[in-house]
């Protein structure tokens, strides 16, 4: 397989907003990236237009306020897909095709009960957890430190270093990351289902703004039990380049931007 | 008395009155206009009713009421017409490729940027959230229109002070509730389009108690030959109305805005606040730019002020075209709205595309697919007349050079007094540390963080240089904001707001320079080329002297500015009778957007301090120039001289071109740049300071120098001490 020869689906509704530079990020790694409005997988498109969810081979759900949002967010977009396309998707997911959910698009893959979803199943017919209001009850629009905690299940980390500590931009209202399991952080934790948490910079306590949140455990991004489903708050997408760090003028090393770590993961993968 | 008996109910089954205004007299007119909310003079009645006598016929309400809205100060400028044509107007440049509903500017070779900006003053005084949301929406329709995506929103915002005790007069909202609705209302609906809020301003003044302001402006990129018109292409096309639906809310925004505000306003006018829905509007967005790219309208406008009665006159009177309408068609929000109102209502989301009758059905596909309403509700005729009919019955038939001609004025004025060093007097200042501690605590200097953080500042993946710069978590406001609008392309565009309202209200004429020259300052600071401007020019009522005055001096200072810049404005909008109950005036406020072009984004320099041992340079003279300072206000200082602006000196430092700052950032030389503001020098290295965690020796404190260099090299204090052993600057004679 060729890298161009790599299909990906970033799917959206009305409202969902950073399809674009979600779509960029992909064709930056050599795939090939289509804008598919969920319309055209559930059969109201025109002939032409219409696509099956199958064709491709990873499947993008992008940031945004998809339907505005105005109830739980990624709740109304989520329950679109599963009462039209339920099946679809989680058959692309038991394939173990590369599902990436950032931000509102993680907020969907909670909704869906793809993730975290429990051991053994692939998609929940309920949510077990939910992102909820970020502790400071505001949009928070700020630069936040992740460290890679998977172990080497996922998918979209595999070709970062163990423990790496990488610069993601978050912006968002309802990042905490909640279950009503007591031991929901612990089980997550067993089965190598925590992928990226927030923290300061070295010798500084994670605390706000380094968690901007409040998620628990400091918890920013997470995969289903079989590594190819990864849900993240914060936006890998808009950090390609060096030059959208919010300290790049400060001095650097790269003109990478450290963003591109999970699209190139993923492609590898794929590749391999 | 009554104007009952001129209103003549039509026997039909909808709502239509004629309008004896024939045999109406003098006090009857003035009551009519009153009486459904017209806001017309007595002077211009007579002008309709001469009109109506030509044509052998009484007006219909509706016909009224797009007069209303036409003659409006907010639709035709009458008041501010023939000032902007004598100082702004005249200024061309060959980079200019449209003045439509916003600018548009070359970029590069392929693509052209928009830029406009405007105010949504008085919804905002009555219904904040709201009032701040369909701001966004319009101005983002504004830029829409042009064919061109949206890349960034700016917001500069003036309120009474948020910690206010003083009691408020009747109907007039605390500033604090004002402040925090209107950041609501720009995060919410910013936010859930997905444009970047990338610069603004907060300005705090007691004069914006009663009146406060909300400028919204936005810059956007566009294929330049997939540039936009605003007009029809000829008769014989289809009219499309797309996007939301037509309902009561926003009836009268436009005279509702052409006055000034009233201790009864909040009951009053609460219905010509719009209703914002981003929605539906972000699909619109994609729709529109779908059937722009598609080749398939003429044209597109977008649905602001007057609604359908400002735009299918004006897209097809610049086509040189008349239009037939089939109001029944515009689909409701809710059933049994009069004809007028359909045709005057302010409802929002809503849009208009001309195009080919062949391309109606391609047209309505595209929107279909993206769920938004789109409905044929006109055609353009070779008459030079606006047809409305309901049901095929004419209801509505005016000549359109009369219905958009709407009067001019040349009102009177008077030249404000302008405060001189003559009558300064210097005020009696405290001990340094409580004089610098009250400075840095003001509202105007205080951390806008706190709102920054709200809006999504980096959506679209294209922000280079954010509104907060330095280390991470400890931030401080950079000058401007640099943007990267074409994904795989280096080249940039800053922008940032110039406006001081003091220096304004001291010395119009110099404020107004002040403002061009601060955003300019602001752009250069980035490593930017200044390039062009747009205006939202907010005075006080104009037929009032002494405020058309200080629009005009403000408006001179601009215009003779930017000529001699060479830099035009392509866009603007007036803002007039921004009054308060009680005739308290707003300062004169003309709010500035300018942009600036850098050619390599990874150019730009940010404001912060860098590392330990840096130099820090002042560029340019500080002059004993005090009136309007921080320092003035604060301690009750009067008058000084407001600064003067050096034009010269900005375009040409020490003999060279004006892009030598240009040049020696591009040299990676500097590692910062940055303009005095508000509150001069002092703020400045104090806000460094914050961003690096380096404390600077020396005072920081600007003093009166022929020198245009201040050498100080600030070394570093690792203990973190602040050594404010600093001076106020006296009066040097």
């Amino acid at each position: 397989m060729k890298a161009e020869d790599v299909k990906v689906c970033v799917l959206r509704i009305e409202g969902t907003n950073c399809e674009d530079e979600m779509a960029y990020a992909f064709e930056s790694v050599g795939a090939t990236a289509e804008k598919v409005h969920l319309k055209q997988l559930t059969g109201q498109a025109p002939l032409e237009m219409r696509r099956s969810l199958e064709d491709y081979d990873i499947l993008a759900f992008p940031g945004g306020f998809s339907a505005g949002d105005y109830i739980r967010a990624g709740a109304i977009f989520a329950a679109r897909i599963r009462s039209a396309i339920g099946d679809d998707v989680k058959a692309f997911v038991e394939a173990e095709k590369p599902v990436l959910g950032v931000c509102n698009g993680f907020q969907i893959l909670v909704e869906l009960g793809l993730l975290p979803a429990k051991d053994g199943s692939i998609m929940d017919p309920v949510p077990t957890a939910a992102l909820y209001n970020n502790d400071s009850a505001r949009f928070e629009c700020r630069p936040t430190l992740l460290r890679n905690d998977n172990n080497g299940k996922c998918v979209f980390t595999s070709s970062m270093k163990k423990k790496q500590v990488v610069m993601f931009p978050s912006a968002h209202g309802e990042g905490k990351l909640l279950s009503m399991d007591e031991n929901f952080v612990q089980k997550l934790e067993d089965n190598d289902q925590v992928v990226f948490r927030y923290v300061a910079p070295e010798g500084e306590e994670t605390k706000y703004p380094w968690n901007p949140n409040g998620s628990p455990s400091d918890i920013a991004g997470i995969c289903n039990p079989a590594g190819n489903v990864m849900g993240l708050m914060p936006h890998p997408e808009r950090v390609l380049t060096r030059f959208t760090h919010p300290d790049w003028t400060r001095g650097y090393e790269t003109e990478e931007g450290d963003g591109i770590l999970i699209f190139r993961s993923v492609m590898e993968k794929l590749l391999r | 008395m009554s104007v009952d008996r001129l209103m003549i109910k039509r026997d039909v089954p909808y709502q239509i009155y004629d309008v004896d205004v024939l045999s109406a007299t003098d006090e009857e007119l003035k009551e009519l206009s009153a009486e459904m909310g017209l806001i017309l003079a007595l002077d211009e009645m007579k002008v309709i009713v001469d009109y109506f006598k030509k044509e052998g016929r009484n007006p219909t309400d509706i016909e009224l009421q797009a007069l209303g809205q036409a003659w409006s100060e907010h639709c035709c400028y009458k008041s501010s017409k023939n000032i902007l044509k004598e100082f702004v107007f005249a200024i061309d440049h060959p980079d200019v490729l449209s003045r439509g509903d916003a600018g548009v500017m070359v970029f590069d070779d392929d693509y052209g940027y928009a830029l406009r900006i405007e105010s949504h003053n008085h919804p905002s005084a009555i219904e904040p959230y709201g009032g701040a949301a369909t701001g966004i929406g319009g101005i983002l329709r504004d830029v829409i229109c042009m064919g061109a995506q949206p890349i960034g929103l700016v917001d500069p915002l003036c309120f009474g002070p948020i910690d206010t005790e003083k009691e408020l007069p009747q109907g007039i909202k605390h500033p604090k509730y004002l402040t925090n609705g209107v950041v609501s209302g720009i995060r919410d609906y910013g936010n859930r389009m997905g444009i970047p809020t990338v610069s603004g301003g907060f300005f705090f003044d007691e004069k914006y108690t009663g009146n406060c302001l909300v400028n919204v402006g936005c810059l956007g990129i566009v294929k330049r030959d997939e540039l936009a018109v605003n007009y029809a292409g000829g008769p014989g096309e289809v009219m499309i109305l797309f996007g939301g639906n037509t309902g009561r809310d926003g009836i009268h925004g436009v005279t509702f805005a052409s006055a000034d505000l009233t201790s009864t306003s909040d009951e009053d006018s609460r219905g010509a606040v719009q209703l914002g829905d981003p929605i539906t509007k972000e699909p619109t967005l994609h729709a529109c730019l779908e059937v722009n790219k598609a080749g398939l309208i003429t044209g597109m406008k977008d649905l602001g002020g007057g609604g359908l009665s400002c735009v299918i006159g004006e897209m097809a009177l610049d086509a040189g075209c008349g239009a037939d309408v089939d109001l029944e068609k515009v689909p409701l929000k809710e059933a049994g709205l009069a004809p007028w109102e359909i045709w005057v209502s302010e409802s929002q989301e809503r849009m208009m595309v001309t195009c080919k009758e062949e391309n109606v059905e391609k047209i309505l596909q595209i929107f279909e697919m993206w769920d938004v309403p789109a409905t044929v509700v006109a055609r353009t005729t070779d008459q030079p007349r606006t047809r409305i009919f309901w049901e095929g019955q004419p209801i509505f038939d005016m000549d359109l050079e009369f219905l958009t001609g709407g009067p001019v004025y040349n009102r009177p004025y008077v030249l404000p007094k302008v405060s001189t060093k003559a009558n300064e007097k210097f005020p009696e200042l405290p001990a340094n540390n409580e004089v610098i501690l009250k400075l840095l605590s003001d509202l105007n200097v205080a951390s806008k963080e706190w709102a920054i953080r709200q809006y999504d500042h980096e959506v679209r993946a294209g922000t280079i240089l954010r509104p907060m710069v330095g280390k991470m978590n400890m931030t401080g406001p950079g000058d401007a904001t640099v943007l990267m609008p074409v994904q795989g392309r280096w080249k940039g565009l800053a922008a940032a707001v110039g406006c001081n309202p003091w220096f304004c209200e001291e010395d119009p004429y110099k404020g107004g320079m002040g403002c061009i020259d601060e955003a300019c300052r602001n752009i250069i600071a980035v490593g930017a080329r200044p390039h062009a401007f747009t205006d939202c020019l907010n005075f006080g009522n104009p037929e009032k002297p002494e405020r058309l005055g200080e629009f005009r001096e403000a408006v001179r200072g601009l215009g003779e500015i930017c000529k001699k810049l060479k830099m035009p404005i392509p866009s603007g909008n007036v803002s007039l009778y921004n009054e308060a109950p009680g005739g308290i005036h707003i300062l004169p406020t003309p709010m500035i957007l300018g942009t600036g072009l850098i050619d390599d984004v990874r150019k730009a320099v940010s404001a912060d301090f860098k590392e330990e041992g840096n130099l820090v340079f002042v560029v340019g003279k500080t002059l004993d120039e005090m009136a309007g300072s921080l320092l003035f206000r604060k301690f009750g200082g009067v008058e000084g001289d407001v600064p003067a602006v050096d034009v010269d000196n900005l375009i040409a430092p020490h003999g060279q071109d004006a892009r030598s700052y240009g040049q020696v950032s591009g040299q990676s030389m500097p590692r910062l740049f940055r303009r005095r503001t508000r509150s001069g020098s002092l703020r400045d290295v104090h806000l460094r300071r914050h961003r690096s965690r380096y404390r600077p020796q020396g005072d920081g404190i600007p003093r009166d120098r022929e020198e245009t260099v201040l050498r100080e090299q600030h070394q570093v204090d690792r203990r973190g001490q602040a050594r404010e052993r600093g001076r106020i600057p006296r009066d040097p004679r």
